[in-house]
């Protein structure tokens, strides 16, 4: 019998500060109710900065814990910090979106903590049980999540979709974990790479698309996208942001390290699969795109062809191909913060409004609000001076390298197809006439649009330190 | 310190630009110009830390900026003699203009603005010359370009203030696109664009050879041609001059510090930066030194008919940018900074007088309406004298040491051309006297024309009226109906006046002061390998024959005189000589024609293909075939995609499983291996 | 052949087609009470694995709980499955189609390992605990790895289950204003002074 070596408390800092805050939180906000709401929400926002304070500091070299299920290296802490960061500033959307109105759920808080703790264990997971844990703590917080304001018809509707369909595909990646479990004999990434290198059967196959099919659920690739759309406008703004800005993340970290760790000997076979699924995304996110008047399901299709963009850089495979998926989810999450964060400023007297039209004028009536939003979309269609370029232009250099020309060329020309949508919202601000119609923005929203758009056009000008942190971070992967 | 020097302006730009309303225009002013003023005095201390203690070249590094491949650019600042040259220089200049345009700009109403410009033009420069690597120095370049173009444009409800903005940032394009091109074949041929890689192998470059186009290049000559383009974009050379006129639609402070003292000489300052390159390329030399003297003769022949008091110093600031370049191309680099040098002060003294001028005379800037102006403005006048004095090349005065240097290096020089570049520019040496003391006699002497104009309905603008094409003799003009007036010409505040003073301090002294250690003994240690220093140069320049050492001179004193029989002993002389050769004196009024035919040449037909193109080849092809029917085509599949979302649960259910059914198929098909 | 083997079929092939009528039962009912079956024979086929423990655990949880729950449910609800099924044939054809594929492959992939196609890495290894020290009971052997080696995710798992709690409250409770609630602390704080008024009642002239 083995004797389990608890792990060096370091190791699991920033999981254990999460866990444990939120079990203080529940229990704070079950005996003090609704009161409570601004302590929870304080002290959840405080304890994911912590969390990534925590995550920053932890030593660079890769450790494991818990007999090897539990991996920390640099890829890991990396998209960890980005991970909470975008956490933290969605929760601090969500406390500002809260405090316009009349329920206000505690739990809230606690559900963003703990479905970014399942991220964190997503991130780290290095045997197949631990990716299915990791996921489905933070898919089942997300579920209830985007079901939260349950008064609203469209918000449970999206709830209960994301639910049903996120069960199926928790099965389809059951199914895989299992049939690579009975090919392989072994559920830990390093044990299954041993034994792919003898060569792979087609049963191993099957079950690595079974697999892939789970995660891409979660990261919103078509054709496994079909969720986003109805999810994306019915659940509350913030949680939106929530979705599109953590939850991505973790999972496209969690993809990464099962196709470079696990299967990377195979890569000639999943490559195919990337492929596809990264050209589909791409061209379902900009020509759907299009026809959106709704500026959150605009956003979703906008989120479905990024993740296709940073699809060409995993289909790369190589090092530098990771550095570049990297480098783009860290400068999706800013942007998609931003661009959310200014949906949730779009609020008249009476409401909040998401249409596209609703921002005409804007540029007149709120110029800097204007300006953040501008530098946003330019940044999301990837337009030169800001970081959306440098994150284009990295995933697409990778795939360049690796022999994959026809798909960054193929990534180049939707690309300027999503301009046409990116740029009809700043049209409508600038050249659009129409009444001021929102209300001023309050501190924390015009905090988080200042931050988002200078990380946006700082990275732009000086995007060499989170290359360089991502290179690392790549770096440990292989 | 360094990094103080450099980014001081940008933190006055930020300030001044980001809350320029909130604290009012007065702190703007003071922020900025105290920033500024800091900046200078730590200038000064790196210039005598580095020139002097021969500190060697130093690097500090702030930060990469990016990394692409092979290519690898950081944000570093150069620290060497030729960097705390321009520093003094730009610091200088710049913090006097802004304490002088806190006087100048008193009445406008966005003057916040206009200091954020000047602070964010200064940091551009300053990134520029501290460049250690030639794309850093693209972003000053570009930096300064934005700047130029948002000065030159700062009253942009006026037409042609818009239209000259718009000039010279097209001109200053092409000059760029040779510059960028340039930067791309060093990093072809030298795989980094570090100026320290740079220089340690351009000898064993230049042996090699390029292929391109099925022609075997000489790879040196060819990336400095390239980048002497460049250069002659922003430096205002022959052929791509025609910004420079133009640009005086700016403010008047704006064309002292822009367009006269700094950034014209960008161009000058990269060919000495890269002057470890252009040794190695002596058919590019010879196309500076051959440009240089074109651009310091031709620009003097305008400069002799021109009647705006600004153009004129804008064609002697062209002329006196083409004898830094003939400097340059004789190899005399050191001597060619050392014109820079010194020209940047008097040229600024030049160019704030005029403005002080232009302030007295209520905004008007045409000379033929000023005259007799000495007794009113007495200090301005003296202070246009000095700067004459220096610009002519009067004995002692700075720009005796410098411009008589490079006359005597263009003689000296082993380079090809170098007599054609001697034989220019000792004639426009007499040419600068000549219009230089044109203007001081024009503006001050004489008989008064201003108060004999009727009264105007107050115009307070220092727009000239375009000139091109009406072509009408300088007596001629009373009967002129934008007259001015009735004006009282007084002198300007007490802020607008020191620093005058301080530049006509600088311009004379600082010739005899430096001359030892920018071209004499001391030269070699001052230097120290920031550029190449020959020391034979200066060796034969000493061993001149009498007369051509004193050509400069002789110049000088025939321009003067000619200068004061025209204008002083015989007033009536200029309409009667103009009368006699009017084909010649349109020729030189109307600039050589060159705007008209570049008009010709260029604009139209561009304009005609932009148009047929516009028409035929996007409306009818590119939009029938390429948006309109592509957007057409991108509309449906958009629908396409929009109706798979159909928001039945079991539908996108179904194509989850179609998905995954369908990558599999593919496997068992393909067989996976 | 062991006896075993037959049973391991029967069981299995119940499992299967009480798995399918789940699906194609009309009556919801009847759809529950299959799913049912199904549960009890994968406990048995636990059994027949030796693994008393878990098979207990199945029925005890599926059956016990998780099923009659869904019992409730669908009587409760009276979901109206006709309706719901009309759309079961328009979609039958692609449906089959799908599901046939799937056979298929799945066929190919098992016929590919039957012909002796290679399987990556090892043959399964039984884990010792089942196989090996027969003489320790399965809730012991369970207990010991459980708490020790999988420490990580039992304590995911309880997590999850927090999250699923938490959700539940969230989603359903409704913290109603004015609703009168039964409150034993205040209830067993009453005393005869605060709860009982005495009053002296004058002799026939009511309250």
């Amino acid at each position: 019998m083995m004797a389990t070596a608890l792990p060096s408390i370091l190791t699991i800092l920033p999981e254990l500060v999460l866990a444990t805050g939120a079990l203080f939180l529940i229990l704070t906000g079950a005996f003090q109710g609704t009161r409570s709401i601004n302590l929870v929400n304080g002290a959840a926002f405080a304890i994911l900065v912590v969390a990534a304070i925590a995550t920053v500091f932890q030593t660079s070299e890769t450790q494991t814990a818990f007999n090897g299920s539990f991996v920390v290296d640099d890829f890991a802490r990396f998209m960890k910090v980005v991970t909470l960061l975008g956490a933290a500033a969605t929760l601090a959307l969500a406390i500002d979106e809260m405090s316009r109105q009349l329920q206000k759920p505690f739990e809230l808080a606690i559900l963003v903590l703990l479905s970014s703790l399942g991220m964190l264990l997503m991130i780290s997971a290095n045997d197949l049980i631990a990716l299915y844990l990791g996921l489905e703590l933070s898919s089942l917080a997300l579920y209830v999540l985007a079901a939260i304001d349950r008064h609203n018809a469209k918000a449970s509707e999206a709830g209960l979709k994301y639910f049903v369909l996120g069960a199926l595909s928790s099965g389809m990646l059951l199914y895989g974990a299992s049939l690579i479990y009975g090919f392989t004999g072994t559920v830990s990434f390093a044990g299954i790479a041993a034994a792919v290198k003898g060569g792979s059967g087609p049963g191993l196959m099957f079950g690595l698309v079974f697999l892939l099919a789970g995660l891409a659920f979660k990261i919103s690739a078509v054709p496994f996208h079909m969720w986003t759309p109805d999810v994306y406008e019915g659940a509350p703004t913030p949680v939106t942001a929530y979705f599109a800005a953590t939850n991505k993340i973790a999972a496209m970290a969690l993809t990464t390290r099962v196709l470079i760790q696990a299967f990377g000997t195979d890569a000639a076979e999943w490559r195919q699969i990337l492929v596809f699924i990264s050209i589909a995304s791409m061209g379902l996110g900009a020509f759907a795109a299009i026809g959106q008047r709704n500026i959150k399901r605009l956003m979703a299709y906008s989120s479905i062809s990024h993740v296709g963009y940073a699809l060409v850089g995993l289909s790369a495979g190589t090092q530098d191909g990771v550095n570049g998926v990297l480098v783009y989810m860290a400068i999706y999450m800013a942007m998609t913060v931003g661009t959310f964060g200014c949906i949730v400023a779009m609020r008249t007297k009476d409401g909040s409004v998401e249409t596209i039209d609703d921002l005409s004028g804007l540029a007149r009536s709120q110029p800097a609000f204007a300006f953040v939003l501008m530098v946003l979309m330019f940044s999301l269609a990837g337009v030169p001076p800001l970081a959306g370029f440098w994150a284009k232009w990295y995933v697409f250099s990778a795939a360049v390298d690796a022999g994959l020309v026809p798909l960054a060329v193929i990534g180049f020309l939707t690309s300027v197809v999503g301009a046409y949508y990116y740029l009809r919202i700043v049209r409508v601000m600038y050249f659009d006439d129409g009444p001021a119609r929102f209300v001023p923005l309050s501190g924390v929203l015009r905090a988080v649009l200042a931050v988002c758009g200078i990380v946006v056009i700082l990275f732009g000008l000086l995007p060499s330190p989170i290359v360089m942190a991502a290179g690392a971070a790549a770096k440990s992967l292989f | 310190m360094y990094s103080a020097i450099v980014f001081l302006p940008l933190l006055g730009f930020l300030i001044a630009g980001g809350l320029g309303r909130v604290i009012g225009a007065r702190s703007c002013e003071i922020v900025t110009t105290a920033f500024l003023m800091l900046g200078m005095v730590l200038s000064w201390i790196a210039f005598f830390q580095v020139g002097y203690g021969h500190q060697g070249a130093e690097l500090v590094d702030l930060a990469p900026w990016f990394i692409s491949g092979g290519l690898r650019v950081e944000w570093a600042l150069r620290i060497d003699t030729l960097t705390v040259v321009m520093l003094v220089v730009v610091n200088t200049v710049s913090a006097l203009v802004h304490l002088y345009s806190i006087g100048y700009m008193a009445d406008d109403p966005s003057r916040p603005r206009f200091f954020a410009y000047l602070s964010l033009f200064t940091f551009a420069m300053l990134m520029l010359v501290t460049a250690d690597n030639l794309v850093q120095m693209f972003f000053g370049w570009e930096g300064v370009g934005l700047a130029s173009y948002l000065l030159i444009g700062f009253w942009y409800d006026r037409p042609s203030a818009n239209a000259a903005a718009i000039k010279a940032f097209i001109v200053n394009r092409i000059g760029d696109f040779g510059f960028a091109l340039g930067i791309f074949l060093v990093f072809t041929l030298f795989s980094s664009i570090a100026f320290n890689d740079i220089f340690a192998r351009a000898p064993e470059i230049a042996k090699g050879s390029f292929h391109f186009l099925g022609f075997d290049w000489p790879p040196l000559t060819l990336a400095c041609l390239l980048l002497f383009m460049g250069a002659m974009g922003k430096s205002a050379q022959f052929l791509l001059h025609t910004w420079l006129p133009d640009a005086m639609e700016g403010p008047t402070p704006v064309s002292a510090l822009i367009h006269a003292a700094t950034m014209v000489t960008a161009g000058v300052f990269m060919v000495a930066r890269l002057s470890p390159l252009f040794e190695q390329a002596p058919f590019a030399q010879t196309a500076v030194l051959v440009i240089g003297a074109i651009t310091a003769f031709f620009a003097a022949t305008i400069g002799l008919v021109q009647n705006d008091i600004k153009r004129v110093i804008a064609y002697s600031t062209c002329s006196q940018l083409g004898y830094m370049f003939v400097g340059l191309g004789a190899g005399a680099y050191s001597i060619g900074i050392f014109h820079l040098f010194t020209h940047a002060f008097f040229k600024a003294l030049l160019f704030l007088g005029a403005g002080s001028v232009i302030v007295a005379m209520h905004h008007e800037q045409d000379m033929r309406k000023m005259g007799g102006l000495w007794k009113s403005i007495p200090f301005t006048g003296a202070m246009m004298v000095v700067g004459t004095l220096a610009l002519t090349g009067f004995p002692f005065t700075a720009g005796f040491y410098s411009k008589d240097a490079i006359i005597q290096a263009a003689y000296v020089s082993d380079r090809e051309g170098h007599v054609f570049a001697f034989l220019c520019t000792a004639i426009a040496a007499l040419m600068t006297a000549f219009y230089s003391w044109r203007l001081v006699f024009m503006t001050f002497s004489g008989p008064p024309h201003w108060a004999e104009a009727e009264a105007h309905a107050q115009d307070i603008s220092d727009a000239h009226k375009p000139q091109a094409g009406t072509a009408f003799a300088p007596a001629a003009d009373t009967s002129h109906e934008h007259g001015h007036g009735p004006v009282h010409p007084h002198e300007s505040p007490l802020v607008m006046l020191v620093p005058l003073a301080v530049l006509a301090l600088g311009a004379l002294a600082a010739g005899f002061l430096f001359k030892g250690v920018f071209f004499g003994d001391a030269a070699e240690h001052f230097w120290n390998g920031s550029l190449v220093f020959k020391d034979e140069i200066v060796k034969r320049i000493e061993e001149v024959p009498f007369l051509v050492e004193h050509t400069a001179l002789l110049m000088m004193i025939l321009g003067s005189a000619l200068a004061y029989w025209f204008y002083i002993v015989n007033p009536s002389l200029p309409g009667r000589l103009a009368a006699a050769n009017p084909i010649l004196y349109r020729f030189l009024l109307n600039k050589w024609y060159f705007d008209e035919i570049y008009d010709f040449l260029f604009v139209r037909p561009a304009k005609a293909i932009g148009r047929f193109l516009w028409k035929e080849g996007d409306g009818r092809l590119i939009d029938g075939f390429g948006p309109d029917g592509v957007s057409a085509r991108v509309i449906d599949v958009a629908r396409g995609a929009v109706r798979l979302q159909s928001g039945y649960l079991y539908h996108y259910a179904f194509a989850m499983l179609i998905g995954v059914a369908g990558f599999i198929t593919y496997f068992i098909v393909m067989g996976a291996r | 052949m062991d006896v075993s083997f037959a049973f391991f079929y029967l069981f299995a092939a119940v499992l299967l087609g009480s798995g399918f009528m789940v699906v194609a039962a009309r009556n919801p009912v009847h759809a529950v009470l299959f799913l049912i079956l199904a549960f009890v024979n994968a406990a048995a086929l636990f059994l027949l694995l030796s693994a008393e423990f878990l098979a207990m655990i199945l029925v005890v949880v599926y059956v016990g709980a998780v099923a009659v729950l869904f019992l409730f449910v669908v009587m409760m609800l009276d979901v109206d499955f006709a309706e719901l099924k009309q759309g079961f044939l328009q979609y039958l054809p692609i449906g089959a189609l799908i599901g046939v594929l799937f056979l298929i492959e799945l066929i190919a992939v098992a016929s590919f390992i039957v012909s002796g196609g290679k399987i990556a890495g090892a043959p399964l290894a039984i884990n010792a605990v089942a196989q090996g020290e027969r003489n320790i009971t399965n809730v012991k052997a369970i207990g010991d790895v459980l708490y020790t080696t999988y420490v990580y995710y039992f304590e995911a798992a309880g997590l999850i289950l927090l999250v699923a709690m938490l959700g539940a409250i969230v989603l359903t409770l409704h913290r109603r204003e004015g609703v009168r609630r039964q409150s034993a602390a205040e209830q067993n704080a009453r005393t005869k002074l605060t709860a009982v008024e005495l009053r002296k009642v004058p002799f026939r002239q009511g309250v």
